[in-house]
């Protein structure tokens, strides 16, 4: 199967999470590692780019399922952005969109962190 | 004496030797005849000699410690005879003198018996061949030389005879020193040594034998025979040393070559239990370089840890990896180093004076994996051997690292293909094998499984005579834990369709238990339809599936009701957002279920066949037969993706209604057609 990458990058609070090529069985563990780092070091603001991931599994899938209840108990959130069509209509498929907040652009992800931040 | 005796158990030997000890003091007490004094003796040298052979039948023999023990022993024997030249005075009568005399001549017989066993042990050491008559014909010539002492003087010669037969039996006995060739070069230089001693020992020990020929003529012969025998033995061991030494190195290396070839066999068996091989190969690793202390640094994805440490604890060991790794960069040579520990800076936090460390690598495919690590501590050191010994040890360890991997690996397949076919086997009990046969509903249902299991489940539950319900599910995940939760659902649904008759209810009810029984990471993606077989309604749910697909005419529609996947969220929020639809089915209508392994099929380029081509080739053949239709449809999938193999499980389930023409169908067929309208609009 075709190569996958996680790469994390650090903008104020949020950590952006970049996802590259394919992601399933064989490859989850990699995502399901930036993961368990962001909680060990309580980074529980998280946005995760899909604007270059080809292709995601059920097993792909299965890792946000593994992280958002750890992460919604410490008031943070997993938010989704940057899904080309395919992608999006995988995760619609199995109601994904109710579970998740999902954002065309980064930057709106970002935002609503900041607006929520204030809030509190 | 017989032979009952010789067998008889060591106690009784010991007091045999006791009681005959004891015969001999009262002899001497009492100042009895010659003869009766020589037999005591005799008596006691013979029951020595059988107590002592039974008392070191156990030990481990080096012939080099031998040749030792008789160098000291002789060496004692001289002492003993030359101080006591002025203490004994064996014709008196004194009783002090008569206790000093007895245990001078214990002490002279013990000697010599000991003696003796040990030249016996020498002579049959590495013997190829049963040489017992040779030496059983010397000890005769030895015992009849001594025993013609008590002859009368006129009967010299005699004794002179069977002492020169003694004497050429000897010779011919000594020139059979096999066991030379076995030791090594430094112990045929001190062989040396030791035989000039023992030979000027025991030439002194002859010359000194007045005292004992005075008590007991018998006694002095013996010592005298021995001293020969000994003498000859030496002078032949002295030179066949010498001659051996220019090839000894030579054979040193062949010597070290065959035990390292043990050493390797016993690591090739040994390849089932990883911890078990790096044990025997720190312990051998001891031995093969006289090291104090040995472990194996094993490189890891981060860093590295040690293991089987032998003689050597955690803290030393770490100290010690962490010394060759930063500062020799040990990583990165390919051959053995030995480096000293004197400008290493935490020498004073290790438990032990370590003076010199080796580090051999454990190379796999030229990439090292480990390094077998030996120390030594002070005024120790590795010379030229160990190093190369601990290298070609390294070499054999090495392999045997790799066999053990190679092996752990085809388990590890075994085991999995096992998995596998498990996984098959439930999967292929678990979906259905006879579809149920209705007048009005031709229905058709293929799959075709992944190697990998895929987690794909079909099934049909006839709920009463009108009804029937039929699920198609995907389980996340492969292998045998898909296959399980397959199970699981099975079970699920059969139940719950006998008790629950909305699809939607049955689907909420799935969700809850699935939610608290399948781990985070697992989910389902089900739909569920129930058809009233009478009317042609048709209910349906989805819970993440893909849509259902209904063709009417020469057109397709998606079903995509709103559904989360099952055991994704907790109840209210599941069954919220869980909406069911109702379709009434046309003459002719067909309802097409299906796992993404259609749509997701790759070909060599890792492109989907895709939902477009999958609705194509469903268009194109949509008049013929259900069978037909999913046969071209699983034609045109495999075409497209004939490169590539299959990722995962196929499923695919058409149901084409077959509108009952009576007239009471027709009028209830008309007014849902009504609504039907109504509902679209």
């Amino acid at each position: 199967m075709a190569e996958f990458s996680a790469a994390t990058k650090q903008s104020d609070e949020v950590s952006i999470i970049y996802l590259k090529g394919f992601l399933d069985a064989h490859t989850a563990p990699q995502l399901e590692a930036e993961f368990t780092n962001l909680i060990e070091k309580n980074k529980y603001y998280i946005v995760v780019n899909f604007k270059d991931l080809i292709y995601i599994s059920s097993a792909g899938l299965g890792v946000f399922m593994a992280y958002i209840e750890k992460v919604r108990e410490n008031n943070g959130d997993i938010k989704l952005v940057e899904m080309s069509e395919k992608v999006f209509n995988i995760f619609d498929l199995l109601g994904f969109p109710l579970l998740y907040e999902i954002y065309k652009s980064q930057d709106e992800a970002i935002n609503k962190y900041n607006e929520t931040k204030k809030i509190n | 004496m017989d032979l009952l005796f010789l067998k008889s158990t060591k106690t009784i030997k010991f007091q045999a030797f006791i009681i005959s000890a004891a015969l001999l003091f009262i002899v001497n007490l009492f100042f009895m005849e010659d003869v009766i004094k020589e037999i005591a003796v005799f008596l006691v040298i013979g029951t020595l000699i059988l107590y002592l052979m039974d008392l070191m039948k156990f030990k481990q023999i080096n012939p080099v410690s031998m040749v030792m023990n008789v160098a000291i022993l002789n060496a004692i024997v001289l002492l003993i005879i030359l101080v006591s030249q002025h203490l004994v005075q064996f014709r008196s009568s004194n009783f002090f003198n008569v206790i000093v005399n007895f245990l001078y001549v214990l002490i002279v017989a013990g000697s010599m018996s000991y003696l003796y066993i040990i030249f016996k042990e020498l002579y049959f050491l590495r013997q190829k061949k049963d040489m017992s008559t040779y030496f059983n014909t010397m000890v005769i010539f030895f015992l009849l030389t001594a025993l013609s002492t008590l002859l009368p003087k006129s009967l010299d010669f005699i004794e002179q005879t069977f002492f020169i037969v003694s004497i050429i039996i000897m010779i011919f006995n000594s020139v059979k020193i096999s066991w030379i060739a076995f030791v090594v070069k430094k112990e045929k230089i001190y062989l040396l040594i030791l035989s000039i001693i023992i030979i000027v020992l025991m030439i002194s020990i002859a010359n000194s034998l007045k005292e004992i020929e005075g008590y007991s003529e018998a006694l002095s012969k013996f010592v005298l025979l021995l001293m020969i025998y000994g003498g000859i033995y030496n002078s032949i061991l002295f030179f066949t040393a010498l001659f051996h030494l220019p090839t000894a190195d030579a054979f040193d290396r062949k010597n070290q070559e065959i035990s390292s070839l043990q050493y390797f066999s016993t690591l090739i068996t040994q390849v089932l239990d990883f911890s078990d091989l790096t044990d025997s190969v720190t312990d051998i690793a001891l031995k093969i370089c006289d090291a104090n202390a040995a472990w194996i640094i094993l490189r890891e994805e981060e860093g590295y840890k040690s293991i089987a440490l032998k003689n050597i604890g955690y803290f030393d060991s770490n100290l010690l990896n962490h010394y060759l790794v930063t500062e020799k960069n040990i990583f990165d040579v390919n051959s053995i180093k030995v480096f000293t520990l004197e400008k290493f800076q935490d020498k004073g936090q290790l438990s032990e004076k370590y003076h010199t460390i080796a580090a051999a690598p454990l190379k796999v495919y030229n990439e090292s994996k480990g390094f077998l690590i030996a120390v030594k501590k002070e005024n120790m050191l590795f010379d030229e051997e160990d190093r190369n010994a601990l290298n070609t040890f390294s070499d054999y360890a090495s392999v045997a690292f790799d066999n053990s991997r190679l092996v752990k690996e085809s388990i590890e397949k075994e085991r999995m293909e096992k998995e596998l076919d498990l996984a098959r086997d439930i999967q292929m009990r678990i979906i259905p094998t006879k579809l149920p046969e209705f007048r009005n509903l031709e229905i058709s249902s293929l799959f075709i499984p992944a190697f990998e299991v895929g987690g794909d489940y079909y099934d049909f539950f006839e709920i009463d005579e009108n009804k029937l319900g039929f699920v198609i599910a995907d389980v996340s995940g492969k292998g045998i834990s898909a296959a399980f939760i397959m199970a699981e659902l099975k079970g699920i649904f059969e139940s719950l369709s006998k008790t629950i008759s909305t699809p939607k209810d049955i689907l909420i009810t799935a969700n809850s238990i699935l939610k608290r029984t399948l781990n985070r990471n697992t989910f389902v993606s089900a739909a569920f339809g129930v058809l009233e077989l009478k009317t042609g309604k048709l209910n349906i749910v989805r819970a993440g599936h893909c849509p259902i697909l209904l063709i009417r005419d020469d057109k397709i529609k998606n079903i995509k009701p709103t559904g989360i996947g099952l055991g994704l969220t907790f109840e209210g929020n599941f069954s919220d957002n869980l909406e069911e639809k109702v379709i009434f089915l046309q003459q002719n209508d067909m309802i097409v279920l299906y796992t993404d392994g259609i749509t997701e099929a790759k070909n060599k380029e890792l492109e989907d066949f895709g939902q477009e081509s999958f609705e194509a080739v469903l268009l194109n053949h949509r008049e013929k037969e259900v069978d037909e239709i999913s046969k071209n449809v699983i034609h045109e999938v495999t075409m497209f993706s004939q490169h590539n193999l299959q990722h995962d499980d196929i499923t695919l389930v058409i149901l084409k209604w077959k509108q009952k023409l009576n007239i009471d169908g027709d009028r209830e067929w008309q007014s849902l057609v009504q609504q039907l309208n109504n509902q679209t609009k």
